[in-house]
């Protein structure tokens, strides 16, 4: 199953590290990654497209547990 | 002599108060600390945090020096454990960071809540492979609920404070700051002083999904409580119980929810899983209603996930979100805070009692209590070696109120068993993460976190071995922990494992050249008993807790023994194995025990 994830991280320093490690470690692998600091400069949106097995609602779940993650939404397609 | 937690040449130094010195980053961090409460911390010094040592001396806080930085993050580990309070470790850069590792995950995989610190080189060496640089905000960035790089101390201020939030708040974890050198000499007098930052209020749970739990168990007639360290973590200990009586259901607990429910309560069938009792795993292989607390499904406690609990609708409570249809699919999960939750479906609970499934629910809690019954462990082992079990029990009656904490393996799974818990708190034992090495830091900061505590350690001779340089902590703050170390000459869990799955191959688990324990402790100057006849153990164990100080009881038992019951890994709860069992089952091995699809109760993991 394909998911595209839309998120809205703080601009933190390691924010994409976590998201990008925590979506492969549970089971998810990314296609594509697409995503900008915002001109205020301390949010980052970011779009990802990733293929996996497993339940698209246990990675929200997890990614909206990272403290950096402010808006997570995981959809198919 | 000084009292006990007090090394001898500690005091505060009046030649150098930190407030006659100009305040830096290190001594702002040092201020900020007292400000959120700390009056302990475990560590070890070295280049890259020296300024943060520097403003530790004469400050109104408890360094407690451990010999390996391992034993700092355990000790931590074991305090905030005990107390419920945040544990703080320092350590260096490089090497000193790269030693805590272990004891910050086990925090973060066991839900412990931990301020680490640790040094950094200056901002303008990171990134150039400076002596003793190490990326330790990568390298533990799986293994922490948060962490920060204070890259300046203007920083400092919103990294300290959401630090203590973060660790504290809904479902406790570790959070590390890492403090690179020119921040901690960095000017600080311009920051604002801190205050202590405030924990979150926890949601409380959606009606709506009230109602459906409600609904659900109000249709059982076989219903099984399922707790878990949730449960402590929530501070819902009393709730938990309230709930149980209230609604008098049977009742498991994982190991992190030993004590959720007294040992001795008639509704407690004990631990289910792995080596859980025969009453706990057949209930809930029995139950049609599961409701979980606080509880996560864990492997080790659930065995083969599609065959667990096979004919139960399962209502999940939890604080976290994200663990509710994990693993399991919740026909009912209520998110939110446990406290209000159990007090929210106490009551109406209580009302099915004597509600249209009432005689089922009478005559299921009489089988349920019938199988505790006559499936309660035995000390009556024949024979003059010491029992392990038998001596657990012993000295858990004659230490009723002791905080024990264990290390890993057989000994670990024997405490789980044996000894009688009465409050999760007072069983600390590394559960996600069985890290071995955990046990004697642990216990030190146990002991650290309330001075008149009574603590034992309970250790194996392959775990022990992998802290006791902490022994030399315990001597120098005279702390009277009371070590169990349970010695069977091997890895014995591992040598379990051999027995039964690798047909009889031993590999690599024999420890019987071990060091002489008894002459270890003295050594450092413990006082230290042996024994080995069975005759002998009250006596040992009486001289034990009679020792004014630390003291070391080595025991020595059969290397043969065997940890039961068992159910064998990848096999259904129901296929628990008792040491009878054995010759007459052709068991599978691990590596050819594929999983077969997870059907029809278990979400893919
Ligand atoms: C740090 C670490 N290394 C390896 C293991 C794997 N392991 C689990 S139990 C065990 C044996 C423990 O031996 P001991 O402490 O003597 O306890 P016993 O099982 O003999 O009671 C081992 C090696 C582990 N859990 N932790
Ligand atoms: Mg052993």
């Amino acid at each position: 199953m394909r998911y595209q994830l839309d998120l809205t991280l703080r601009h933190a320093e390691g924010a994409l590290a976590r998201v990008l490690g925590a979506t492969e470690r549970r089971g998810f692998r990314p296609l594509s990654v697409d995503g900008e600091a915002q001109p205020d400069g301390d949010r980052w949106h970011l779009r990802i497209t990733v293929e996996g097995e497993r339940g698209e609602q246990v990675l929200e779940g997890q990614l909206a547990k990272l403290y950096d993650c402010l808006a997570v939404q995981v959809s198919p397609c | 002599m000084s009292p006990p937690g007090r090394p001898p040449h500690a005091g505060v130094d009046v030649h150098a108060p930190s407030a006659a010195r100009a305040r830096n980053g290190a001594r702002w961090l040092v201020d900020a600390l007292v400000a959120e409460g700390v009056d302990t911390l475990f560590g070890y010094p070295g280049g890259a945090i020296m300024p943060f040592y520097d403003a530790l001396h004469g400050a109104p806080l408890r360094h407690v020096l451990v010999r390996h930085e391992q034993g700092a993050a355990f000790a931590a580990n074991g305090y905030a454990r005990a107390s419920g309070r945040v544990g703080v470790c320092v350590a260096t850069s490089g090497p000193g960071a790269s030693n805590l590792v272990t004891g910050i995950a086990d925090a973060m995989l066991d839900s412990v809540p931990l301020v680490v610190i640790t040094g950094q080189v200056a901002t303008t060496l990171m990134g150039t492979d400076a002596f003793q640089e190490l990326d330790v905000f990568g390298m533990t960035m799986p293994m922490v609920k948060h962490s920060f790089l204070a890259r300046r101390a203007e920083d400092l201020p919103r990294i300290v404070g959401e630090a203590f939030r973060i660790a504290r708040t809904g479902r406790p974890g570790p959070v590390l700051i890492d403090l690179p050198k020119d921040v901690q000499v960095a000017p600080a007098e311009h920051l604002p002083a801190h205050a202590r930052s405030p924990v979150d209020a926890v949601p409380r749970p959606p009606d709506a999904s009230l109602h459906e739990a409600l609904a659900l168990i109000s249709q059982a007639r076989r219903p099984v409580a399922y707790g878990g360290g949730g449960i402590v973590l929530a501070d819902a200990v009393a709730d938990f119980r309230t709930f149980v009586d209230a609604t008098q259901m049977p009742t498991v607990l994982t190991l992190k929810g030993l004590g959720a429910l007294p040992s001795e309560h008639p509704l407690n069938l004990g631990m289910l899983g792995m080596h859980g009792s025969r009453a706990a795993n057949t209930a809930v292989q029995e139950c049609d209603v599961l409701v979980v607390v606080g509880a996560r499904f864990d492997d080790r406690a659930t065995g083969k996930l599609a065959e667990f609990a096979p004919q139960a609708r399962v209502v999940h409570m939890d604080f976290d979100a994200s663990e509710i249809g994990k693993l399991r699919r919740a026909d009912a999960g209520v998110r939110g805070d446990l406290r209000r939750t159990l007090a929210a479906l106490t009551l109406p609970c209580a009302a099915h009692l004597h509600a249209r499934h009432g005689a089922a629910r009478r005559q299921w809690r009489a089988a349920c209590q019938q199988r505790a019954h006559a499936h309660a462990a035995r000390y009556d082992a024949p024979g003059d070696a010491v029992h392990a079990p038998t001596l657990l029990r012993r000295l858990s009656a004659l230490a009723p109120a002791a905080i024990v904490a264990c290390d890993v393996g057989q000994h670990q799974m024997w405490v789980a068993q044996h000894w009688r818990f009465d409050d999760p708190r007072k069983h600390l034992t590394s559960g996600a993460l069985g890290a071995m090495g955990f046990g004697l830091p642990a216990a030190i900061g146990a002991q650290m976190q309330d001075p008149r505590a009574q603590v034992i350690c309970v250790s194996g001779d392959g775990s022990f071995l992998m802290n006791v340089q902490e022994l030399a902590t315990l001597r120098r703050y005279d702390l009277p922990v009371k070590i169990v170390l349970l010695d069977n000459q091997a890895l014995g869990m591992v040598r379990q494992w051999q027995e039964l799955f690798f047909e009889r191959r031993y590999s690599e688990i024999d420890l019987s050249d071990n060091p002489d324990f008894v002459a270890i402790a003295r050594a450092f100057g413990i006082e230290a008993l042996h024994v080995e006849r069975a005759a002998d153990v009250d006596h040992a164990l009486d001289a034990l807790l009679a020792a004014r100080g630390p003291a070391l009881l080595h025991v020595a038992i059969d290397t043969a023994a065997n940890v039961w019951p068992l159910v064998p890994p990848n096999h259904s709860n129901a296929q628990m194995l008792d040491a009878d069992d054995v010759a007459s089952l052709p068991l599978a091995m691990p590596e050819s025990a594929t999983p077969p699809p997870e059907k029809p109760h278990a979400l893919p993991a």
